[in-house]
This record gives structure tokens, sequence and C-alpha cells, in this order.
């Protein structure tokens, strides 16, 4: 095991999350750039239980996926009690570029955005597995434009009918209302309508629904969409936390998403239904005028990147040097302690 | 260029205004692009850059950064008018014209092109006779200029042709009346004499009054009238 640990070499800090710490690194193997997740060990009653069931989830999953738009797990190792993933090494992600004014975000842009982050989700809802956290910060982007999804610490299988699921998934402002009512049995809508909020997200470059709690979440939804009725949306009543809303009428889309075409409108209106059971499927949307219709999607190389990114690659010359030489003189390599 | 799902102007966009008059008595060169960009303008197209920078909030200065479709500002004379350009922007210092926008007291109109000026002009002209004529009668001098030679084949010869056109046309001198106009002229005229009569010089009136008297004089002469004195001299 000792020999997986000198074949990463740590040449920067990316983050720390509450279960991971991630590491920029060099696989010496293959010359290849990666990150490698650090799982916490946690308190001694958690260490005593296993491995984290987040890490456990994405080792478990990603091992069987291989899709150019799913984040790659390329290896796994153990060293003094603690497990390190590696992965994919993504320059920034969709949350970055969203926050950054001095990108403009185009209508071909986006639409390479949808098309990459669509291709992925149908491949993981073809293998059964709902992602179940979609978010912009977890729609990871490379310096080739490629997007990846990553984050596969909330991702299950699902279509079990005797799988009783929690209903406390996904980050707010992108949580189904099906899932604010308290629904335990749910499929591929919930992915969806994170799908078209993250959409509307990149067209309006603020948080589309962004509810201070469960109930103002439901609030926002129903205001912006309409409040459902039993009759628009069959079972509503009988969810676990059903509580009635006054009946808002709704905006019209075109009146919130001002530049956007009749084309793409329809698009939102399908993954942001209300009623689950009529919000679009990934091949169903993939199917949608929008995507045939121009603009055609940016090339990947001709994505934008934000400020600090492309500043890096203009300067990358350089680290390269600094690797070359650190290597040459391999006792000055600095040695990550996984 | 077209965007899809969007044809904003479906009619001949040159046959038609736009105006809101809740805008009219405020606009001001600093508002006069918002009021282009409202929503039931025609003549905008909502999937252009300038309403994909106001969406996403972004500063109006990143238009020079983007390509395709935009709006500008191009000609401010308060209070009354305005001109907006539709343009393609290639680059941050390249661009194509592709329409502009007058608003003259707040109404908008789309300012035709050459093209569209011109064929306007010429169908208005076509359809009018006298354009006919012109045409017919150019037709006709070009033939008249027109030679055949058995062994040369059709030549043209302007020099001759022009004098046959010149002799043409000198005969046919058209009469300032007709016939019947004539007639019923001078029988106008004939009958407004009659009512009103020309105010005659004093002499001749004497000689007709004297005539008269003459018959009058054969008349009475038999009844031994004395002739009025003063007849007498010029009788003599």
């Amino acid at each position: 095991m000792t020999e997986k640990v000198r074949r990463y070499e740590k040449i920067d800090f990316l983050g720390e999350g509450q279960f991971a710490t991630v590491y920029k690194a060099k696989d010496v193997e293959t010359n290849k750039i990666v990150a490698v997740k650090k799982i916490k060990v946690g308190s001694r009653a958690e260490a005593r239980d296993g491995i984290n069931r987040t890490a456990l989830r994405e080792i478990k999953l990603l091992q069987e996926l291989k899709h150019d738009n799913i984040i790659g797990l390329l290896d796994v190792f153990g060293y003094k009690s603690n497990v390190s993933l590696v992965f994919d090494f993504m320059d920034t992600d969709l949350e970055v570029i969203i926050k950054d004014s001095n990108i403009v975000l185009t209508a071909a842009n986006i639409k390479a955005y949808m098309i990459q982050t669509l291709q992925g989700l149908d491949y993981l809802h073809f293998n059964w597995i709902l992602h179940r956290d979609l978010k912009p910060n977890n729609l990871l982007v490379n310096s080739e434009g490629v997007l990846k999804i990553g984050d596969f610490g909330l991702a299950k299988f699902f279509g079990s009918p005797n799988r009783i699921n929690t209903h406390q998934v996904v980050t707010r402002w992108y949580r189904a209302p099906e899932l604010l009512y308290g629904a335990r049995l749910y499929g591929t809508g919930i992915d969806m309508w994170a799908i078209g909020c993250i959409l509307a997200e990149l067209l309006l470059r603020v948080p589309f629904l962004p509810g201070e709690s469960d109930l103002d979440q439901l609030t926002k939804i129903f205001q912006t969409l309409g409040t459902p009725t039993e009759e628009t949306w069959q079972g509503m009543t009988e969810l676990p936390d059903f509580i009635q809303f006054k009946p808002f009428p709704g905006m019209p889309l075109k009146h919130i998403f001002t530049a956007a075409g009749d084309d793409l409108l329809d698009l939102i209106a399908s993954l942001l239904n209300v009623n689950p059971l009529e919000r679009c499927t990934c091949d169903q949307a993939l199917q949608m005028p929008y995507f045939n219709n121009k603009p055609a999607p940016t090339a990947g190389p001709k994505l934008p990147l934000p400020t600090i990114i492309k500043r890096q690659r203009e300067e990358r010359p350089s680290l390269k040097r600094k690797l070359l030489e650190s290597i040459e003189g391999a006792s000055l390599a600095k040695k990550l302690q996984f | 260029m077209m965007m899809p799902g969007k044809t904003p102007v479906q009619e001949n966009p040159l046959g038609l205004s736009w105006h809101d008059s809740a805008w009219i008595p405020v606009l001001n060169p600093s508002n006069i692009m918002d009021y282009f960009s409202e929503r039931s303008n025609p003549f905008y197209d909502r999937t252009c850059n300038n309403e994909i920078v106001k969406m996403q909030r972004l500063s109006p200065d990143q238009l020079n950064n983007m390509t395709g479709l935009e709006y500008i500002l191009l000609h401010v004379q308060e209070p009354i008018l305005y001109v907006i350009r539709k343009q393609l922007r290639h680059s941050p210092t390249q661009a194509s014209a592709v329409a502009d926008y007058y608003i003259i007291a707040g109404v908008v109109y789309q300012a035709p092109d050459l093209g569209s000026v011109v064929s306007s002009r010429l169908e208005m002209y076509l359809t009018q006779l006298s354009t006919v004529h012109h045409l017919q009668s150019a037709f006709d001098e070009a033939s008249s200029c027109s030679r055949y030679h058995p062994s040369k084949g059709y030549s043209w010869d302007f020099k001759n042709g022009k004098a046959l056109a010149a002799k043409k046309e000198t005969p046919v001198r058209e009469e300032p009346s007709s016939l019947f106009q004539r007639q019923r002229v001078d029988m106008l005229l004939a009958e407004l004499t009659r009512k009103f009569p020309l105010p005659v010089p004093k002499p001749v009136h004497q000689a007709i009054e004297a005539s008269v008297e003459i018959k009058q004089e054969v008349k009475t002469e038999k009844k031994d009238m004395k002739p009025p004195p003063e007849k007498k001299p010029r009788l003599n």
C-alpha cells in the first residue's frame, strides 16, 4: 500500500469539507493531475463503525460507473487507517462560474452545460441511480470545458418499491416540492427538478428559489410557478407533510427569463413541473427542440473559465517547470501523508 | 442568425410602428433603451445580447466582449428624435449594422433600407400609366433606330433614327380643342353677348337711331309731321 501513497505527489491544497480534505496531486506513473480526497477519520465512536458512509457510497457506486460526464474514480487506497479516493482533476465548478460576473453565459454556453449535465444524469438514471444532491457546486468543469457530475455522497439506487428513502436530501434551494412535502418514495423527478433550478440559475446568475426554510421554500416555489391542486397533482394531499397553501397563480416564465427563446422556456417549464409525474426525464429533455435549434452548444475548449483559472493556465509552463525540477531532485518532492 | 423559437416581427416591419403612451412623457436619453426593450415592442428581439446582460444582472460594459445581436443608441436629438441601431457584433471593435430604428415623439419605426426604398419607388412608378407611356416611347424610339441588311444582319443607326423620330414628332401637333368644343363655346358666347350686349360707341348708336327715324319719317310723311329740328341739318 505504501507504493500507492508514493504514486500521488501533493501539489496543492484544494479544499476541506465536513468529511474529507481534498488535494491536487500528480500521478507520477501517468503524469496526470488528479484530485485526492482524503476521508476524515472522525471521532473514535465513528471510527468504530468503520469507514464513513458517504465515502462508502461514492466508492460503491463510482467504481461501476464510467461516463464522460460523471466524475471518474481512478483509484482508492488506504494508509494508516485512512481511506483516500483518487478522482479526475477538475479546475472549477458551475457555482464558481455562475458567481463570476466577468463571465457572460451566452445561450450557446448554457446549452453546452445543459447537454453535458443531462447526458451524465441520463446515464446515472439508466443505471438506476439517483444523485440526490445536484447543485451548481457539484457540477464540475475542467479547463477543456468538460462537465462532470461529482459528489456521490448522497447518491443511491432507486426503484425498489419496498425501499424507504429519506426525504432529507438535496440542498434546499434545489429540492423538489414532493421532497418538501415529505415523500418517501420518489424517483428521477427529484434530480430533474434540481436541474431545472440549476438551468434557471445559469440564466439569472442568482439562485432561482432561495428559500430560507423548508416552508419558505415551498412558498417561493408556489409563488413563482403557481400552487398545485389535487387535479394538477394527483396524490399531493396524501403526502406525509402536506399542508394547503394559498392558491398563487404563478408568474409567466417569459417574464422571469426575459432573454430566453420559446424553446428554452418550454424546457424550463418541463423541468420545473410541480407535479413530479409530469416532469420530463433526461431522455425526454434531450429530445426537446431546444437542443436541436440554433445556436449550437459552445465547443468545450471555448467555454468560459473563471479569471483565476485562466491566469493559472497562462502560468502553467512555469508550474510545469517547477514540477519537473522537483522530480529531478527526487529528495525535494513533497510526499503526502494520506 | 435568428434565434430559435423567436419571430418577433412576422409582418413587414416597415409597415409597423410601436409606442407606449405611458412612457412618452418621460422619455430621455438615459431611459430610451429601456423603452425600446419593452416586451411589447415588436422591433426588439429579446434573445439579443442586451437582454442576456440585463437578465444575468451583468455590467452593460460586457456587451463589447460578446458576439452576436445587440442594440445601441446611435443618435439623439433631444427631445424629439432618437435613433437606435440593431447590429451584429463580431469582435470588441467590429460590428455590422442590421437595421436602424427611429423614435420620433415616442413612436418607433424601422428605417427602411435602400433596397426597400428603390423597389418601392420602382413599383409605384411602374404602376403609373405615364411611365408605361414613357417606357413605350423609349422602346419605339429604340426600334426606329434598328436597321436590317441581308448581308450584315441587324445594326443600330442612331443618327438617322433620331432624325426620323424628330420628323415624326412635328406633324403630330394636337389641336387645343375639338370641333364640338369650339361650337359649344361659340354658342355660349353668343348667348352671353345677347343677354349682356357690349357697350356700343355713341356715334354708331345715333346712326342706328337715325335710320329708324328715317323709316318713321317715311311713315309720318303722310301725316305732315315736322321733322325734329335738330335732325334737319344732318339729313341735309
